[in-house]
C-alpha cells in the first residue's frame, strides 16, 4: 500500500457484536467481560458499543471462542 | 505355553518400567477423560453456582482433555517402545491391526483418533463454524465409552478390586450426568429423552454382563488374543 | 380503490411535473398501452453501467420503508458480481424484486402492480442488465389475487414479445415477517421465511449465494421512468433531499381512503386533505404498523417524505397514513397493534421473543389494565431494551411505535393511569390485525 516502512501502529480497533439469532444466552460473555456486557431481564447479553480498550481485548477474544453458539463476534473496525 | 490349567496370568510376569507406565498412564487418562466428560456433560446442562461460573467448567473441562490427550500420548509410547509385545505404532491409529489383542487394542486405537479428532476441531473451532464442530464433538459419546472398554478388555490389571472399582466410578459418574443432561431434553423431545435413557442402561447392563463373562471369567488373556508369541519370554 | 383521472397517452413523452407517473389509468395497461404511453424500453445497446449512474444522480431511495438509496444498492451488486465474475468468469448476480407487501395496513404495490405491471417488469429487465443478473424473483403477497394476474397476464405478453431476457420467476409470501428482505432470500434459497444474521449482506450473497439486489417494486418503478426520461426529469418533483415522486397509502378517518402517488414534501395536511380527512382526526400512524404515530391537527405541516418525517421524530416507511379518529383510543390500537407485531415475530432473537410481548402487555395494561402508576416506566424500559437488539428491525419498529404513543397520546395516558381505561378502549379495533385485511 505505502513504501514507507511502518512504524508502531495504533493497534486495530476491534468491536463486539452479538448475532442474537445464535444467541441463546448461556450467559459465558458477561462473566468474562462484565466490563462491557451486562444481561437483561431474561439473561440475554447487551453488549456495549464501541471499541473494546486495549487491556479487555484477550479477554474478549476468549470469550468469543468460549461462547457455545459462536454467537459473539469480534469485528474489526476500517 | 499350551496346554492344561491356569493360563490365565500368563504375560502380567514382567516387571519392566515400561510396562508400569503403560498401565499407569492408561488409568490416569482414562480418569482424566472421565473428568473431561464429566465436565462436557456440566457445560452442556449449564451447570453454574455462584462460586462456579460457566467459563470454570469450559476452562476446565479444555485443560483436562488436554491433559488427558497428553497422558494418552504418553501410554501409547511407552505401549510402542515396550519390547515385551510387539505393537507398533502403527496400530495406535489403526483398529483392529494388532497382533495383540486386537479388538482391545483397536478399540484404544479408535477411541486415539477420536480423542485427537475432538481435540483438533475445538482448537478450530471459530474457524469451522459450529455445525461441523458440534458434528464432530457428539462423538465424544463415542469415545470415552470405547476407552472404557479397552481399558477392561486390553488391561491386566482389570481382575483388581481397585481397578474395578474405580472404573465403576468413572462409569457411574458419567452415566448419571448422561441421565441428567438426558432430562434436559424431556420438555422439548420426551420420545428422544426416553430412548437415551433406554439406551443407557442397556448399555450399563450390557457391560457389566460382558465383564462378568469376560474379563473377569478364566481365561480372558488367551481369548482375547494374547498369542503364545507373546508369552515367549 | 381510488379512481385516477385517466391521463392523455404521452406518446412516450416526459410525465409533466403535475402528471402522476406511475398509475395513469383504473384498468392495468396492457404491453401496447404501456409502450405507446411510456415509449419503448430501453434497448439493450445502452451500456447498462449508465443506469445506474443515473439513479444514483436520481437520488431515488428504496420504496419498500427503508429509504436507502436505490443508486448505491445497485452499484454494490454490480460490483460484488463484478468481484465474483473475475473469480468464475461469469456474472452472476439476482435482482429480487419485492413486492410482498406484509404491511396490513398498506396496499400501494398491491395497486401499482395491479395497474402497471409492466413498468414494474421494465425495472426488473433494467436492473438485471446493469447489475449483471441472469435471473430474476418478483415475490407477490399471498394476498394480492388482483396483483397475480396482472402480473401473469403481463409476463406472458413479454414473452410473445421476447422482452424476457432475464427470467422472471413469481412466487408468493405470506406473513408479516416473511416479506423482510433477508427473509425474503432465505425462502428464495429454500429455508424458512425468517430474518437472517448481517453479514453477509445480501448485496454481497444473497439468493442461491450470489449477490443479490433486493428492491421494493415500486423503487423499480420509478427506475424504469428514470432509464426512459433521466435524472434530471425525476427530480422535477420531489424535494431536494427527497426527489421524486412515491405512493401512499391512505386510510383511516379519510372519505376517499386508497393509494395515492404524491411528491415528496408534500406536506401531510394536503396529503389528508386529497384523501378526504374527516373532521375528528386526533392522531395519524406513519409508516405501518412498524412506524410510528403523529398528533393532528400538530402534525399537519409535516413534510412527507423520509428526512421530512424523521425531523418529526416519524418515519414514513412504506407510505403508510392511517388516520385515527377522535372516537378510538391511540393506546388500546398500539397495544393490539404490538400484539400483532410479538405474534408476528420471527421469535429468533431473545430480546425480542422475550421483550415484545412484554411490551405489548405492558401497554396492554395501560390500555386496558386498572390504574398503575409504574407501568409507564416499564413500557419505557423495555422499548429500551428492545431496540437495535433484533436480527431485524421489527423490536425497532414496536419500541418506535409506543415511544410515540406515550407522546402523542399523553392526556389519554394521564387518565389511564389515574382512573382506569376510558370508554373508548372498549371500542372495536379502528386498525386491522391480520394481513391482507387492510385492503
Amino acid at each position: 500500500m505505502n513504501s514507507e516502512p511502518k512504524k508502531s501502529q495504533p493497534p486495530g480497533q476491534v468491536e463486539l457484536r452479538v448475532n442474537p439469532i445464535a444467541c441463546d444466552a448461556h450467559g459465558l460473555c458477561m462473566e468474562l467481560l462484565p466490563e462491557l456486557i451486562s444481561a437483561d431481564p431474561w439473561g440475554y447479553p447487551i453488549v456495549r458499543g464501541g471499541p473494546v480498550p486495549l487491556r479487555l481485548q484477550a479477554l474478549a477474544r476468549r470469550a468469543v471462542a468460549d461462547c457455545p453458539t459462536l454467537a459473539l463476534l469480534l469485528t474489526e473496525r476500517q | 505355553m499350551t496346554g492344561a490349567g491356569h493360563v490365565s496370568a500368563i504375560v502380567v510376569t514382567s516387571s519392566t518400567p515400561l510396562w508400569y507406565a503403560t498401565r499407569a498412564t492408561g488409568l490416569v487418562a482414562l480418569v482424566l477423560l472421565t473428568v473431561s466428560m464429566m465436565l462436557g456433560l456440566l457445560s452442556s446442562v449449564r451447570f453454574q453456582r455462584p462460586a462456579w461460573p460457566r467459563f470454570v467448567t469450559l476452562g476446565l473441562h479444555r485443560n483436562v482433555t488436554l491433559l488427558a490427550l497428553g497422558f494418552t500420548v504418553v501410554h501409547v509410547l511407552t505401549t510402542v517402545l515396550d519390547s515385551f509385545v510387539s505393537i507398533p505404532l502403527p496400530d495406535a491409529f489403526v483398529p483392529f491391526i494388532s497382533s495383540y489383542r486386537p479388538i482391545w487394542v483397536g478399540l484404544g486405537a479408535i477411541a486415539f483418533d477420536l480423542m485427537i479428532a475432538l481435540v483438533i476441531t475445538s482448537l478450530l473451532r471459530t474457524r469451522l463454524g459450529l455445525r461441523s464442530w458440534r458434528l464432530v464433538h457428539w462423538t465424544a459419546y463415542l469415545c470415552w465409552p470405547v476407552a472404557v472398554l479397552h481399558g477392561l478388555g486390553t488391561g491386566t490389571d482389570t481382575p483388581a478390586a481397585w481397578v474395578l472399582a474405580l472404573t465403576a466410578c468413572c462409569v457411574l459418574a458419567v452415566a448419571m450426568l448422561t441421565l441428567w443432561r438426558l432430562a434436559l431434553t424431556w420438555a422439548d423431545r420426551p420420545l428422544a429423552a426416553a430412548s437415551g435413557v433406554v439406551v443407557v442402561v442397556l448399555i450399563l447392563i450390557a457391560g457389566g454382563a460382558w465383564l462378568h463373562a469376560g474379563p473377569l471369567a478364566p481365561g480372558w488373556s488367551h481369548r482375547s488374543g494374547t498369542h503364545s508369541a507373546a508369552a515367549r519370554k | 380503490m381510488t379512481a385516477h383521472p385517466a391521463a392523455a397517452a404521452w406518446a412516450g413523452q416526459p410525465p409533466a411535473p403535475g402528471d402522476l407517473r406511475l398509475i395513469t389509468s383504473d384498468l392495468p395497461l396492457s404491453l401496447a398501452e404501456h409502450i405507446d404511453r411510456y415509449g419503448p424500453p430501453q434497448s439493450a445497446d445502452r451500456d447498462p453501467a449508465a443506469l445506474i449512474t443515473e439513479v444514483e444522480r436520481s437520488g431515488l431511495t428504496g420504496r419498500g420503508g427503508g429509504a436507502f438509496p436505490a443508486g448505491r444498492k445497485m452499484r454494490a451488486v454490480a460490483d460484488a458480481s463484478t468481484r465474483s465474475g473475475r473469480i468464475r468468469a461469469r456474472t452472476s448476480s439476482v435482482v429480487v424484486a419485492n413486492g410482498s407487501e406484509s404491511e396490513p395496513v398498506s396496499s400501494k404495490d398491491e395497486v401499482l402492480l395491479s395497474h402497471a405491471p409492466h413498468l414494474v417488469l421494465d425495472g426488473i429487465a433494467l436492473t438485471a442488465a446493469a447489475v449483471g443478473a441472469d435471473g430474476a424473483y418478483l415475490c407477490l403477497g399471498a394476498h394480492a389475487p388482483t396483483a397475480a394476474r396482472a402480473v401473469a397476464v403481463a409476463l406472458a405478453e413479454r414473452e410473445r414479445a421476447g422482452l424476457n431476457a432475464v427470467p422472471v420467476t413469481v412466487t408468493s409470501t405470506d406473513g408479516y415477517i416473511a416479506g423482510q428482505e433477508t427473509a425474503l432470500i432465505s425462502a428464495l434459497n429454500g429455508g424458512p421465511a425468517l430474518p437472517t444474521f448481517v453479514p453477509p449482506r445480501p448485496a454481497e450473497r444473497g439468493a442461491n449465494r450470489r449477490p443479490t439486489l433486493v428492491q421494493n417494486v415500486e423503487t423499480l418503478a420509478h427506475i424504469a421512468l428514470i432509464a426512459r426520461f433521466g435524472a434530471e426529469w425525476f427530480r422535477q418533483v420531489g424535494t431536494v433531499r427527497a426527489p421524486g415522486s412515491a405512493l401512499v397509502t391512505v386510510t383511516g378517518s379519510v372519505a376517499r381512503p386508497g393509494v395515492r402517488e404524491i411528491p415528496l414534501g408534500t406536506p401531510l395536511r394536503e396529503v389528508l386533505r386529497r384523501s378526504g380527512l374527516m373532521a375528528g382526526a386526533q392522531a395519524v400512524l406513519t409508516g405501518g404498523y412498524f412506524g410510528t404515530w403523529l398528533p393532528l391537527p400538530a402534525a399537519e405541516q409535516v413534510a412527507v417524505s423520509e428526512d421530512g418525517m424523521r425531523a418529526a421524530g416519524a418515519a414514513l416507511g412504506p407510505g403508510v397514513l392511517a388516520v385515527l379518529p377522535d372516537s378510538a383510543c391511540g393506546l388500546a390500537e398500539t397495544a393490539r397493534v404490538l400484539g400483532f407485531l410479538a405474534d408476528n415475530s420471527a421469535r429468533q432473537c431473545g430480546p425480542c421473543r422475550n421483550g415484545m410481548p412484554a411490551l405489548a402487555n405492558a401497554m396492554g395494561r395501560i390500555a386496558f389494565g386498572p390504574p398503575s402508576r409504574d407501568a409507564v416506566g416499564w413500557v419505557e424500559q423495555l422499548t429500551g431494551l428492545v431496540a437495535g437488539r433484533g436480527a431485524c428491525h421489527l423490536p425497532d419498529g414496536g419500541a418506535a411505535l409506543a415511544r410515540t404513543a406515550l407522546r402523542v397520546f399523553a392526556a389519554d395516558l394521564r387518565a389511564h393511569t389515574a382512573s382506569g381505561p376510558c370508554h373508548r378502549a372498549g371500542r372495536a379495533p379502528a386498525l386491522p390485525l391480520q394481513n391482507g385485511l387492510g385492503r
